[in-house]
């Protein structure tokens, strides 16, 4: 099978299995009881995101150059961000609700691309002359990386809103270590019985045991699905938050290099150090006192609007460095 | 006026000001709600320019912004300007947003993030010697037994820092995620300030030389205010060549200058061909590969010698174009037009009434009106941007210090206390950051100290071996 007839596959199969996805991950949040749901979710993002790494390295294969040279690529590209993301995020929180959201978006984005763009830009194209640059690549792979990561972190904020949807909460996790603190009305005994295993070894406790079982020995805390939502999704904020560092300054850097100018007010420079802002405000209101709880997370909610203007609607308006005539 | 009763008023009452400063000033400066908002501002306000062209002519803004009917209803050209939102990023509340934010940005280093080092990295009076200490931390527990001599050694396995004091112990790792926040906000400081001192002392200049030209910077376009020093004033440049290489499509592939730097005396002292993505510096100047030109033509008719006429630039739709006149007779009653797209060497030759008769590639000849024409070269000339920015070694030292601090900063700060007392063991723990892995964390420490897992202890311990050998 040639290469573009692989690439005409696996594109349309990449959206299937991420409808499938979807539904599988909706179902289960609807019916938890069902067994193997969560599973099989888990196991179609992956194959989305391997089917999305050879349609990316086959184009590569094709075209001679880093597959990032129009929209359908970049966004096939984003798409990879995101399953991969997903994967991360659902592995640490081992909820999952995570898919829930990433899934439809995932799911979205391909059929975008698979479907409704013109066929004339889904075939690779020889790059711009100002395309041609390592720094380049660089710069727009950390770039999309980084937009990738920001979106599944403000989709999992999203999907703690959700959840916590009516509640007034405090939570627990926040940077500055006013976390990690008891909530006094919550305890749970870790040593129920005297016969726990733990205890059996040791010769001599069984004597003390007793009290301990009566007056409520210290034990752990666990943590809420709303925190771990909630600290999730700012754990992947987190990461992306210097990925969109690494790809603004390896932008400016050459810029300066190939015509003077670190910055120059261009639209897109400006929607990047917008998002910048956005996700930095999100950052410190983490660490605001009294602000815990929903209001870091509307604000996260609204970075997932922001990461998509600065992506795509930008190149809408058509002006400045950034426009390649995506659209127009 | 004012100012001087001002300056009166604080030096003879400097304690008040000074009390003020650091009472309210600084405290409301470090405040992080003040952050927060300031960081949403600049947002909001930096799209206003993305959204409205920039720098655009006073007819540009009337025609698209016209008072009937107002856009938005109250958007008219006249408002526009008076913000001055034809040049959001120079205005002056814009500018005054960038100091307050600044100010805000050194307040909160030195108001919250230094002393909170300092109280990060000190860890004697850290031990916990109180059972009750314990309960505050959601990730709390308590063991019947001796168990700190098992507790350590697991923390050291997952890379803890430990301080023993008899039967109570501190631990923690991770303390990179305390530093990587302080040095983003010295890193944001120094790019700020870089940005200042490039915007008062650097200079942007721009010159069309033609092939074989020398030149001094002459054309400043953008000075700061402090500029005068950085502008070249012992040296020259010479446009030893310039050249365009096409690809067989006609497309353009790279623009080349050849360029030398002459001293004083005309000596050549630096020499470099440049092309977009590679600019030639010198003693802090740089100069980029920007644009061309097309300047002169040399023509030979019948056996005369070379000779060269100027081309100038015609105003074309969809394109550009050069063109010159050359005359056919010695009374200049009679001429031809030479046009010129580019450097790849087609000229075409129009007649005085405006009809195309001929066209000639450099290096050949043609036969108009009984004379023979023949093209010995087609000059071009470089279009380049000199730029002096003395703020950019520190703002690559911003980028490349921030570019590090936020990726220390995704480190999470874990902490863990732990005291053996009246036969029971404590243990707690806390992180700033990745609550939900340091949970499981804990919870794995906690299982192995129970011995409930003795087994997996042992695993480990035997795996441990294996690598070893």
């Amino acid at each position: 099978m040639n290469l573009v007839a692989l690439q005409g596959v696996l594109d349309n199969f990449s959206f299937a299995i991420l409808f499938a996805t979807m539904l599988i991950y909706w179902t289960g949040a609807a019916f938890p009881q069902i067994p193997l749901l969560s599973a099989l979710g888990t196991a179609g993002m992956a194959i989305a995101n391997l089917c999305i790494a050879t349609l990316l390295g086959a184009r590569w294969l094709e075209a001679g150059y880093f597959p990032l040279s129009n929209l359908y690529e970049s966004l096939f590209f984003l798409t990879w961000g995101i399953t991969l993301l997903h994967l991360f995020a659902e592995n640490r929180s081992e909820s999952r609700l995570v898919g829930v959201v990433t899934a439809p978006v995932a799911m979205a984005i391909t059929a975008f691309a698979a479907m409704t763009l013109p066929d004339t830009m889904q075939a690779s194209a020889p790059l711009v002359p100002a395309l041609k640059s390592n720094w380049l690549m660089m710069h727009v792979s950390v770039m999309m990386l980084s937009y990738a990561t920001l979106m599944v972190g403000s989709l999992l904020a999203i999907a703690f809103l959700v959840v916590t949807r009516g509640q007034n909460i405090e939570l627990r996790g926040s940077s500055v270590g006013t976390g990690g603190y008891r909530d006094r009305t919550y305890r749970l005994n870790r040593e129920e019985s005297p016969d726990s295993p733990g205890v059996a070894m040791h010769p001599g406790g069984t004597a003390v045991l007793e009290s301990v079982t009566t007056t409520e020995a210290l034990s752990p805390q666990r943590l809420s699905l709303a925190d771990t939502l909630d600290n999730i999704s700012y754990r992947v904020i987190g990461l992306g938050f210097p990925l969109l560092t690494i790809g603004i300054i390896a932008g400016a850097v050459w810029a300066n290099e190939a015509w003077g100018s670190y910055w120059s007010w261009d639209p897109k420079e400006t929607w990047a150090m917008i998002t910048w802002l956005v996700f930095a405000a999100y950052l410190h209101s983490r660490i605001t006192k009294g602000w815990q709880g929903r209001r870091p997370a509307l604000l996260a909610a609204a970075g997932f609007v922001v990461v998509w203007v600065c992506y795509l609607g930008v190149n809408l308006l058509g002006k400045g460095l950034h426009s390649y005539g995506w659209f127009l | 006026m004012t100012t001087d009763s001002h300056l009166i008023k604080f030096s003879g009452l400097w304690a008040a000001p000074k009390r003020y400063f650091k009472k309210e000033l600084l405290p409301l400066l470090a405040d992080l709600r003040l952050a927060i908002v300031l960081l949403l501002a600049i947002a909001l306000f930096s799209i206003a320019g993305t959204v409205i062209e920039q720098g655009q002519s006073l007819e540009f803004y009337q025609s698209n912004y016209p008072e009937h009917p107002a856009l938005f209803g109250f958007l008219t050209w006249k408002v526009l300007l008076t913000a001055g939102l034809d040049h959001v990023y120079r205005t002056w509340w814009y500018l005054a947003l960038l100091i307050l934010f600044g100010s805000s940005l050194t307040a909160c280093t030195f108001v919250r993030q230094l002393p909170a080092l300092r109280w990060f990295t000190r860890n004697t009076s850290k031990f916990y010697t109180q059972s009750r200490q314990f309960n505050k931390f959601a990730l709390g527990a308590e063991f019947i037994g001796e168990r700190l001599d098992r507790a350590i050694p697991l923390l050291e396995n997952r890379r803890y820092r430990i301080w023993r004091e008899g039967d109570t112990f501190y631990a923690r790792k991770g303390i990179i995620g305390r530093i990587g926040p302080i040095v983003v906000h010295v890193s944001m400081m120094l790019i700020l300030i870089g940005g200042v001192v490039g915007a008062m002392t650097g200079f942007i200049a721009q010159e069309i030389v033609p092939s074989g030209g020398t030149f001094m910077v002459k054309n400043i376009v953008d000075a700061g205010p402090w500029a005068a020093p950085q502008f070249p004033k012992d040296w020259a440049v010479k446009v030893n060549r310039f050249w365009i290489d096409y690809l067989p499509t006609g497309e353009i592939d790279q623009f080349y200058s050849d360029l030398s730097v002459l001293d004083n005396d005309g000596k050549e002292v630096d020499r470099k061909t440049i092309h977009v993505n590679e600019p030639l510096k010198h003693k802090g100047v740089t100069m980029y590969q920007a644009d061309w030109s097309i300047s002169a033509v040399q023509v030979k008719l019948n056996k005369s010698p070379i000779m060269q006429f100027p081309m100038a630039k015609l105003d074309a739709i969809g394109g550009r174009i050069w063109g010159t006149w050359i005359p056919l007779k010695p009374d200049l009653s009679d001429g031809v037009s030479l046009v010129a797209r580019d450097l790849q060497g087609l000229l075409l030759i129009y007649d005085t009434d405006g009809k195309l008769i001929s066209t000639v590639r450099k290096g050949m000849a043609v036969e108009v009106k009984g004379i023979t024409l023949a093209i010995a070269d087609i000059i071009g000339s470089t279009g380049l941007q000199i730029k002096a920015d003395p703020g950019v070694p520190i703002v690559y030292l911003g980028f490349g210090l921030l570019m590090i601090s936020t990726l220390m900063s995704y480190v999470s700060h874990s902490q863990i206390w732990g005291l053996q007392k009246d036969g029971k063991f404590y243990i707690g723990g806390n992180t700033n950051r990745a609550q939900v892995a340091f949970e499981r964390e804990f919870l794995e420490i906690l299982d192995q100290i129970d011995g409930r897992s003795q087994s997996g202890t042992i695993v480990t311990t035997e795996l441990t071996k294996v690598c070893e050998r």
